[in-house]
């Protein structure tokens, strides 16, 4: 029993590793150190908020799930919240993905009602469970902020700023944007707004509020930030439910008072127009509101992102490439609360923007793609994947998907057969740096480009999956035969207009950018014409291959697998019938790969020859 | 000019036998473009509707202003031979009329890869040649290239005009100056020529050397002279030919032929070529230039030669023009020389069959070319791509070397990479139109048979820059072209205005049809990069991107160079990489493979596709390799053909070729990424020593191989003293000897080098040569310009890569050129440290 213990199971390492990881832990933001513990934490984990939450929808059974460097925290956290609520609370080990996302499959395990989220989170909708995130408040000496504002911008108060910020510093903003329109007399300051709750409607919309039908709360909140009253007599829920909301709202209705006005109303409208609508609020021309990443800002009427710089407070964190990809024509300047350092971050997204584009031209180059599944809890995801499966096959190209965690260098390399990969993961995950890698990894809006004529790259950036799903309605896995549907019509939309321009569009070879020479793109799918009596045999499957009477491949039904391994040196084991004299069996290795039976320990060719 | 309708062109285009398919090649400035208009002039066929337009045969606008030929152009010609002089023509003909396309190609040589492709549609060359400059470096580059595509070259001295009235040589100097030029040109032909073409010296008593003035329009070889006295001595034409030419000295005293240049009395005696030949053309040019009109007159009179009334009142330069034109008209000289020792395609594809062919040569494609039957199987080459007025659309401009290609016919479209047997890079389509390329102009026809050069449209779309186009199921390729230059010198590009990209990137994709030799791609910090052969070369490519290919406004940014890196000597250390999961070890020992070895892989002498054995033979007999250990080499890269081997000299280890393929993609990825600058590396052999692998084949999958190996490679390469290699050019420098300081001077500031400077014999001309790193290059022409009064003119031309000074660690110089190379990719400034790659036990 022990032996076994100490082998390594599917990876092959003994697990030292993982005990011997350090992990950075700022023990400042624990809870756990502090003198007065419970009302430290009650503050930094916001246990008042939560509970009143769980109270309000009367949740049962609730998953806390905490990142690595917070789990000390954890279990003072889930008592607390057991005992005010009398809930049955869990905690929930690390995700194989990433900790900022909602591991809503952990969750279901213990089918909880509704999970708590705490530390950085990205803020991707989730599909099937209520979420409360709780950031963990971080302190940020908003003077000084002020101050490194003041040296960025002073030039022009009036020039127009969006204010972004990590998760974690979401609850001082309002103090800063009030030190900065109030005593620095800055007049076009723009709020982003972070979710502090997601499909809390899940549960309520199937119970007793029927107009609330697939809001969410980010509308709820909006409405009663502008108009209390309104807010409370539709939904009653958002205004009570969470502190911070309510201390937001009331923040803001005396922003809206001082200068916001016409802000104020407009947000009401879209909020009103919106109430009916979906889940997120896509960016249409005549609706200025933007949503990125659980982040909300409205612009005015008229005015584009690009007349904006954007003002980060944080650190550097996937948080912030993200926000500077997709917001890549801003100017972006950043302040590091922990530093107390404020940059100008503009400098490098070009370069990585750039850095992408080629990576753009590599997926165009590929044959046979990998579809990597990165989360299993962004909502619409399996959508997305189908998606990005219905377009590579369009393309005539081959995919594979595979699930296997968080990518590693060596886990990608083991399969040499396919040419690119594609991530489908949340948009902080998304973007990885995939020099190392024997492949690159693309997101799904770089394949995209990459395939779809109707695409093209502009230095506009989109990290979030869900912007480029074609359906209105995102939610929902039984969406995905319309949104096929409509992608197949789509593509043969396509292909008659094709045909009316040239016939042999398709078959054309394209410029690929990387090499500088044409590249003719593999065709895997069967094709109709050739070989009919064939066709009725591999009908539907091209994955299976002929074999002549000599037993050796006879067809390669255009699969790719098959080619890629008739590209090989080696093939497997050769069967050499006959060549090989006949012995008895003799009784082989036993044991486990770490250290089999017959070796001394620790890989025996080596103890004999080092 | 020939007034033809294209029934007429047609039908002379199946008398195969008249046909001639020649290409005018020279060094810059020796006339090769005026000397091609003297001929189009006399003899160019154009259909009537076209008749009247001037300057056939450099059809852009920039090439007119610059005054340099960029792109090569085709014309056809027609030449009526006599009956009697027919049978000088030492191979089949069928009538008198005679077909020659011709193509003038540029001269400079950044545009080389154009007289590369011009030289493949073409069997024989006019090598022009400036009496006065001699034989200079592009001069030699061309003639080189043209023996290695078999094609048989004749030699026209050009610009004897200035010899007589600036230089005001003598008749036995201008003789031996003849003479040298002559001399130096059968030495290169001698040093590259190929056994199977035979004999392709040239001799001005065989009248396969012409000597001209283009911009005189007369030219005259020694065939026309001897025509004039055989009839005037009633001596045998070949005899008297032979008689025009070297020692041969005839005494008017006695009325006899000698061989020594005295007679009996010990007078010397005037050789016969100065008395004979040159004698009428030094005293016309003395009698004309110094208004002696009365003798000039009567000479004229003498050699038939009538003038009408206004061309009598001509004076000076003008009247000398006429006369000379009269006298020795340039059209019927060159044209007569051309038909009668050029190789018409059918006896030219006999021999260049094997050299074109990649195939088996007894198939029925091989046959085909052999024989050029317009009945075979077509075979055709196209060797470049031209504009066509519709934008973005190209004529597929090419020869065909067998069978007949018709509008409509079903072909197979062969890219560069076609593989038989498979259906990589190959379309099945339909050639939709196909026209005659006449300069400017183009002139559709039904069909065209083996052994003309013609334009295809409508197959564009499939192949970028060249391509084999064939009917047979079972034909290989057409060997592809091997250019003389290489595109080393790189700009990045990017468009003004974001949203053009797209427009962009259609343009790259069009400029790189549009021209043999430039590659467009994008780098990994993905800006757009532009590679040309010179800084020349890419500012024409540069323009065309911008003005016609993309046609948006562009910014550039200053040109770059790649580099390579190498090291200089057996790895200090055995590296050691371990697999990800601990359980695999590679042990790599790096070592150079020497220059020689590297420039034979350029080359193609040694390759990937060669049979081991052979290889392992060539590599033990030539290279000093261990025969056993030449027979185990995994790879080349990178792109599976650089020079850089991957080798295994282990023993016994079980599973070895079960990463064999691991092994190879890592060894590819590094090389072509390698550990410093991320450039290429080159010239690095890596021994694989040992490998320690896990049991289980699970723990040994490409997972774990390619990072280890990948390592084990950067390691090994790391304790070998690596070092960094940049291109080099060879500059060649004509000017006067007061301008040498301002050379020396520049070329000191530009790290180059002298290696050699002579005086042009017969001229106050130097030639310096000296080596430049490209990298120096930039501005260099403008510079030495300005150094020296604008009396220097350089000729530059990628020669091969030099290693730079020091270890690419160490050496701080290097270090500092290596961040600046890791900052423009946009990678980590800092170079990684060798505990990154390098394990231990």
């Amino acid at each position: 029993m022990s032996n076994s213990l100490s082998g390594p199971s599917n990876f092959a390492d003994d697990g030292s590793a993982v005990i011997a990881r350090q992990i950075e832990v700022h023990h400042s933001k624990l809870a756990s150190e502090a003198q007065d513990k419970i009302n430290a934490c009650s503050d930094i984990y916001e246990i008042e908020r939560t509970v009143g939450a769980i109270k309000e929808r009367g949740y049962k059974r609730i998953a806390l799930q905490f990142p690595d460097d917070l789990l000390p925290d954890s279990g003072l956290v889930a008592q607390l919240i057991r005992d005010q609520t009398g809930s049955a609370v869990f905690i929930l080990a690390d995700t194989s993905y990433g900790s900022c996302c909602v591991d809503e499959v952990a969750a279901q395990h213990i089918s909880a009602d509704a999970i708590i989220h705490y530390g950085r989170s990205c803020q991707s909708p989730t599909s099937r469970l209520p979420v409360i995130y709780v950031f963990g408040k971080q302190p940020v000496d908003v003077q000084d902020c002020a101050t490194v504002f003041d040296g960025f911008f002073a030039k022009d108060k009036a020039q127009k700023v969006i204010l972004m910020y990590d998760v974690i510093y979401a609850h001082c903003v309002e103090r800063l944007l009030s030190t900065l329109e109030g005593e620095k007399s800055y007049t076009n300051i723009i709020k982003s707004r972070v979710e502090t709750e997601s499909n809390l409607a899940y549960v309520l919309s199937s119970q007793d509020i029927p107009k609330a039908a697939g809001g969410c709360c980010q509308k709820k909140s909006e409405s009663s930030c502008c108009d209390n009253k309104q807010a409370c007599s539709t939904e009653p829920s958002s205004s009570s439910s969470c502190c911070q909301s309510g201390e937001k709202s009331g923040d803001l209705t005396c922003n809206s008072s001082t200068g916001g006005c016409a802000k104020a109303t407009s947000t009401m409208q879209q909020a009103g127009a919106a109430s009916t609508g979906t889940m997120t609020t896509e960016e249409t021309p005549s609706s200025n509101k933007r949503r990125r990443f659980g982040r909300t800002y409205d612009l005015p009427e008229g005015d584009s992102i690009e007349d904006y710089a954007i003002f980060y407070i944080g650190d550097e964190s996937p948080t912030l490439s993200n926000i500077m990809m997709t917001h890549s024509k801003c100017e972006t300047y950043s302040y590091n609360p922990e530093k107390k350092q404020g940059r100008l971050e503009s400098a490098q997204v070009n370069k990585a923007l750039m850095r992408r584009y080629f990576l753009v031209q590599k997926a165009k180059d590929a044959d046979v793609i990998g579809i990597a599944v990165g989360t299993l809890g962004v909502a619409s995801y399996m959508t997305m994947i189908q998606h990005l499966k219905a377009l590579i096959e369009s393309k005539g190209k081959k995919a594979y998907t595979f699930v296997m965690g968080k990518l590693n260098v060596a886990k990608m390399a083991n399969f040499m057969e396919i040419d690119c990969f594609v991530y489908v993961a949340c948009p902080e995950n998304t973007l990885i740096d995939s020099k190392e890698f024997y492949r690159p990894i693309v997101t799904p809006y770089e394949l995209e480009i990459a395939l779809s004529k109707s695409r093209e790259w502009t230095g506009d950036y989109v990290t979030n999956f869900q912007e480029l799903l074609p359906d209105d309605d995102k939610i929902g896995v039984d969406k995905i035969k319309i949104s096929q549907a409509q992608l197949d019509a789509a593509s043969d939309r396509e292909d008659d207009d094709g045909s009316d321009v040239d016939s042999d569009e398709d078959e054309r070879p394209h410029f690929s950018l990387v090499t500088g020479q044409f590249k003719q793109s593999k065709k895997y799918t069967t094709n109709k014409e050739d070989s009919k009596e064939l066709s009725a045999l591999i009908e539907g499957s091209k994955d299976l291959t002929l074999r002549d009477k000599n037993t050796s491949v006879a067809t390669l039904m255009s699969s790719a697998s098959g080619e890629y391994l008739q590209s090989r040196q080696f093939k497997g084991l050769e069967v050499k019938l006959g060549e090989t004299p006949v012995e008895l069996a003799t009784e082989g290795r036993a044991g486990i790969a770490r250290g089999y039976k017959t070796e001394d320990g620790y890989g025996g060719r080596e103890k004999e020859k080092y | 000019m020939v007034n033809f309708t294209i029934d007429q062109i047609r039908a002379l285009m199946d008398k195969v036998t008249n046909v001639r398919n020649m290409s005018v090649i020279a060094h810059v400035d020796h006339g090769k473009s005026t000397l091609t208009d003297s001929l189009v002039s006399k003899a160019g066929i154009i259909s009537q509707a076209r008749a009247g337009d001037a300057r056939f045969m450099d059809t852009r606008q920039d090439e007119q202003d610059r005054g340099i030929t960029i792109k090569s152009t085709a014309i056809s010609l027609y030449f009526e031979m006599t009956e009697e002089d027919l049978p000088e023509i030492k191979q089949k003909t069928d009538g008198t009329g005679f077909v020659i396309n011709l193509i003038d190609s540029p001269g400079h040589v950044d545009f080389s890869s154009e007289v590369t492709a011009a030289l493949r549609v073409t069997d024989g060359a006019l090598v022009v040649v400036d009496c006065v400059d001699g034989v200079c470096v592009q001069t030699e580059t061309v003639l080189r290239q043209a023996l290695g595509e078999r094609i048989k070259p004749v030699v026209v001295i050009n610009k004897v005009d200035r010899a007589l009235l600036e230089l005001q040589v003598t008749k036995e100097d201008l003789y031996t100056s003849f003479q040298r030029t002559i001399e130096s040109v059968n030495v290169i032909i001698a040093t590259y020529n190929d056994k199977t073409i035979g004999d392709v010296m040239v001799y001005p008593e065989q009248g396969t050397v012409a000597f001209a003035s283009g911009l005189h329009g007369w030219a005259f070889t020694i065939r026309q002279f001897a025509v004039r006295y055989a009839k005037k001595f009633g001596v045998d034409r070949s005899k008297m030919m032979e008689k025009l030419w070297g020692e041969n000295f005839f005494n008017p005293a006695t009325k006899k032929w000698t061989t020594k240049s005295t007679d009996a009395a010990g007078k010397p005696l005037e050789r016969a070529f100065n008395m004979f030949v040159l004698d009428p053309i030094f005293k016309l040019f003395d009698s004309i230039m110094n208004f002696k009109k009365d003798a000039a007159f009567k000479m004229l009179e003498k050699l038939d030669i009538t003038l009408k009334n206004d061309e009598k009142e001509m004076e000076g330069k003008l009247l000398l023009k006429t006369v000379m034109k009269k006298f020795l008209p340039a059209g019927e000289a060159l044209l007569e020389m051309i038909v009668i020792h050029l190789p018409s395609p059918v006896t030219a594809q006999k021999y260049r069959v094997e050299n074109l062919y990649e195939g088996p040569q007894d198939d029925e494609c091989a046959r085909g070319i052999a024989t050029c039957d317009p009945n075979g199987p077509l075979m055709l080459y196209v060797s470049k791509m031209v504009p066509t007025s519709d934008k973005g659309r190209f004529y597929a401009f090419g020869r065909v070397f067998s069978g007949t290609v018709r509008a409509g016919l079903k072909v197979r479209i062969q890219g560069p990479n076609f593989i038989p047997g498979t259906k990589t890079d190959l379309f099945v389509k339909s050639v939709q139109r196909i026209v005659l390329m006449m300069g400017r102009s183009v002139e559709p026809i039904e069909d065209c048979p083996a052994g003309n050069i013609v334009g295809l449209v409508g197959i564009d779309q499939f192949l970028l820059k060249s391509g084999t186009i064939t009917t047979c199921e079972t034909a290989h390729n057409l060997k592809v072209m091997k250019f003389s230059v290489s595109p080393v010198v790189q700009v990045a590009v990017e468009c003004k205005n974001a949203a053009d990209l797209p427009k962009l990137v259609e343009g790259l994709k069009r400029l790189s049809k549009s021209d043999p030799c430039v590659l467009c791609f994008t780098s990994e910090s993905g800006e757009h990069i532009v590679a040309g052969s010179g800084e020349l070369h890419l500012e024409i490519c540069l323009k065309d991107l911008e003005e016609d290919h993309a046609q948006v406004p562009i910014r550039k940014s200053d040109p770059v160079v790649q580099y390579k890196e190498t090291i200089q000597a057996e790895s200090s250390v055995t590296a050691l990489a371990k697999s990800p999961n601990k359980h695999n070890r590679i042990f790599m020992k790096a070592a150079p493979l020497g220059e020689e070895l590297s420039l034979a892989i350029e080359a193609g002498k040694v390759g990937p596709r060669d049979e081991f054995k052979a290889r392992a033979r060539v590599l033990s007999d030539e290279f000093e390799w261990d025969n056993q250990e030449a027979r185990k080499i995994w790879a080349f890269g990178p792109d599976a053909n650089g020079a850089n081997l991957m080798v295994d000299l282990t023993k016994g280890v079980a599973y070895l070729n079960e990463i064999k393929d691991s092994c190879v993609a890592a060894f590819q990825w590094a090389t072509r990424e390698g550990v410093f600058a991320e450039e290429n590396m080159r010239g690095c052999r890596f021994n694989i020593l040992d490998v320690v692998l896990h049991a289980d084949a699970i723990h040994r999958g490409g997972g774990q191989i390619i990072p280890a190996c990948r390592s084990a490679i950067y390691a090994a390469a790391y304790v070998a003293q690596p070092g960094l290699m940049e291109p080099v050019y060879l500059v060649e420098i004509t000017c006067p000897e007061t301008a040498m300081g301002g050379i020396y001077s520049v070329l000191n500031k530009r790290r180059g080098h002298t290696i050699g400077e002579e005086q042009r014999p017969g001229t106050p001309m130097y030639v310096v040569k000296a080596h430049l790193p490209i990298a120096e290059s930039f501005g260099f022409t403008a510079d030495l310009r300005q150094a020296t009064g604008g009396q220097a003119f350089p000729q530059s031309v990628f020669d091969h890569w030099q290693l730079m000074n020091g270890v690419s660690n160490e050496d701080p110089k290097l270090i500092e050129k290596i961040l600046s190379i890791r900052k423009r990719k946009g990678l980590k400034e800092e170079i990684p440290p060798l505990d990154r790659f390098l394990d231990r036990l």
